[in-house]
């Protein structure tokens, strides 16, 4: 299904945070690889260390030992990775259209060259005609959309997205996976997704990993074959039942 | 607009009722002079040709908008400095703790020793008494920033002027102006101050000659125009903010903090 080399390799990560307390082993032993263009969220419990593992992919916390690798080299994550928190973390003093410019700016990148790029990219997410509205202006879910654009702008190979559609009632977070899934297929990028919701999860993805308690481990890598592009009906079928039930048999909830 | 409408009705209304009241309680002039005498004083020609107003409320109105300037550009400077070097906040930080807890206006009488008289020791006790409000709103400000918006650009590799410039100084333009509206009173109160204790001009000056003099319909005429310094300043800087803040949701009405 994927080519041979992966985008992004892990092996054996570990993380120990050192607190108060003593130390904390948040990750305990964590390995897997992620291929280009591939779809692979991650679950496990809360606390096991999911937002440690991004944020040490982006290099906003340092690993206690482990390699990462991107093509089979040590990377610069500020060129390779766009990262969508949980909140939408725009700037409410910027226009939509500058927020989404904010990594441009960041990487002292000719901004010029990008304000195309960055209403293409708003119409990718289904936002053209908000480029000059404030962030208080919209609601969100739109919010969130433009964060998604922000982390599209400097075309970075992998996207990490960490729970990014917690925060929305259900409704607009259905239509979002939805929206997440075309713009992925459309930008072509690699997308990890840490999320809380296994039916998210499996709808979403080629590939759940499933992650132990902390420490955590890799408690198993579960290959999605539901057909695409999918759609919401996808949710109500046999097979789509079967891969819940092996999620919550993983994670011990049955 | 509605709202500043209203309160100028309300003003109005709180003379009416002031004048009111003088007649008909035959209140003393002496005691309290109703408003119609007070702004007698104040655009009736011959007097206020004798008050020289125009020359007063320049004087104060230079010591509050100079020092005003100075608190601005100084607290937010040193506000700053703080927030960027951990070894110059350890530094700094204890000998602003204890300028603050000294009663400030208490060392104005040895301002004028050190400075003279007149527009340099006024500004600068208004300086003193107006600078701490800005340091501490700034540096909170600096501080109040959510730890994920930092990791939005640390993640891109921001530098530490970046990150300054593009996030926190912005963030903090609120507490910066909220800074700046408190100091603005205290470089009313300051300077007036400074001219009781010792000036040739202004109106805290004009309103000590008058107290020796039983005049207090001119003691009234200058409380009035000290007032109407502060709230047209006051006035001027939400008018400024709602135009730099016009990002917040909720700066219409203007004023808060
Ligand atoms: N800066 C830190 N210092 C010390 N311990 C931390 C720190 N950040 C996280 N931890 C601990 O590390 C563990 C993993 O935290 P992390 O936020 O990565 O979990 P998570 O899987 O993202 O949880 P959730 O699903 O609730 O978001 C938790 O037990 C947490 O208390
Ligand atoms: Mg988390």
């Amino acid at each position: 299904m994927h080519g041979n080399t992966p985008l992004l390799s892990i092996r054996e990560l570990k993380k120990v945070y050192k607190t108060r307390e003593g130390e904390l082993e948040a990750l305990g032993s964590v390995t897997f690889d992620i291929y280009p263009q591939e779809f692979v969220s991650i679950v496990g419990p809360s606390g096991c260390g999911k937002t440690t593992l991004l944020k040490i992919i982006a290099g906003l916390l340092p690993k206690t030992s482990g390699e990462i690798f991107v093509d089979k080299k040590q990377f610069d994550p500020s060129r390779e990775v766009g990262f969508v928190f949980q909140k939408p973390l725009l700037l409410p003093w910027r226009k939509v259209i500058d927020n989404v410019l904010l990594p441009i700016e960041i990487l002292k990148l000719d901004k010029r060259n990008y304000i195309e790029k960055a209403r293409a990219l708003l119409e990718l997410v289904g936002l053209s005609g908000f480029e000059n509205n404030y962030p208080n202006e919209l609601s969100g879910g739109m919010q969130q959309r433009v964060s998604i654009a922000r982390a599209l702008i400097h075309d970075p190979k992998l996207i990490l997205m960490d729970e990014p559609f917690g925060a929305l009632d259900a409704l607009t977070r259905e239509r979002m996976n939805l929206e997440l899934l075309r713009i992925w297929s459309e930008s072509q990028k690699t997308i990890l997704f840490v999320t809380h919701g296994i039916q998210e999860a499996i709808f979403l993805s080629d590939r759940v990993i499933i992650l132990s308690a902390r420490p955590s481990r890799m408690i198993k890598a579960l290959d999605i074959e539901l057909p695409r592009p999918r759609t919401m009906e996808v949710r109500s079928s046999a097979e789509f039942g079967v891969y819940s039930l092996e999620v919550y048999r993983c994670l011990e909830l049955t | 607009m509605k709202l500043l409408l209203r309160r100028v009705g309300y003003f109005f209304l709180f003379l009416l009722f002031w004048q009111v009241a003088v007649m008909v309680l035959g209140i003393k002039e002496f005691i309290i002079p109703s408003p119609l005498k007070t702004l007698s004083h104040i655009f009736q020609p011959t007097l206020a040709a004798k008050y020289q107003w125009p020359l007063h409320i320049q004087a104060t109105l230079m010591e509050i908008l100079l020092s005003f300037l100075i608190t601005a550009i100084s607290g937010n400077l040193v506000a700053l400095l703080i927030s960027w070097s951990r070894a110059l906040k350890t530094l700094i930080t204890p000998i602003i703790v204890f300028f603050n807890s000294l009663p400030k206006i208490a060392l104005a009488p040895l301002f004028l020793l050190w400075f003279g008289y007149g527009l340099l020791p006024n500004t600068l006790i208004a300086v003193l008494v107006a600078f701490f409000p800005i340091v501490i709103n700034t540096s909170t400000g600096l501080e109040q920033v959510d730890e994920d918006l930092l990791n939005l650009v640390r993640y891109l590799g921001a530098t530490k002027g970046q990150i300054y410039v593009k996030i926190k100084i912005p963030n903090a333009l609120p507490y910066i102006f909220s800074g700046f509206k408190i100091s603005a009173t205290m470089c009313v109160v300051g300077s007036i101050v400074g001219e009781f204790i010792a000036s040739d001009k202004g109106l805290g000056y004009l309103l000590k000659d008058a107290q020796a003099f039983i005049d207090t319909p001119t003691m009234f005429a200058c409380l009035l125009l000290i007032s109407l310094l502060g709230i047209l300043f006051f006035g001027a800087l939400s008018l400024l903010e709602a135009r730099v803040l016009y990002w917040m949701p909720q700066t219409t009405g203007g004023g808060k903090g």
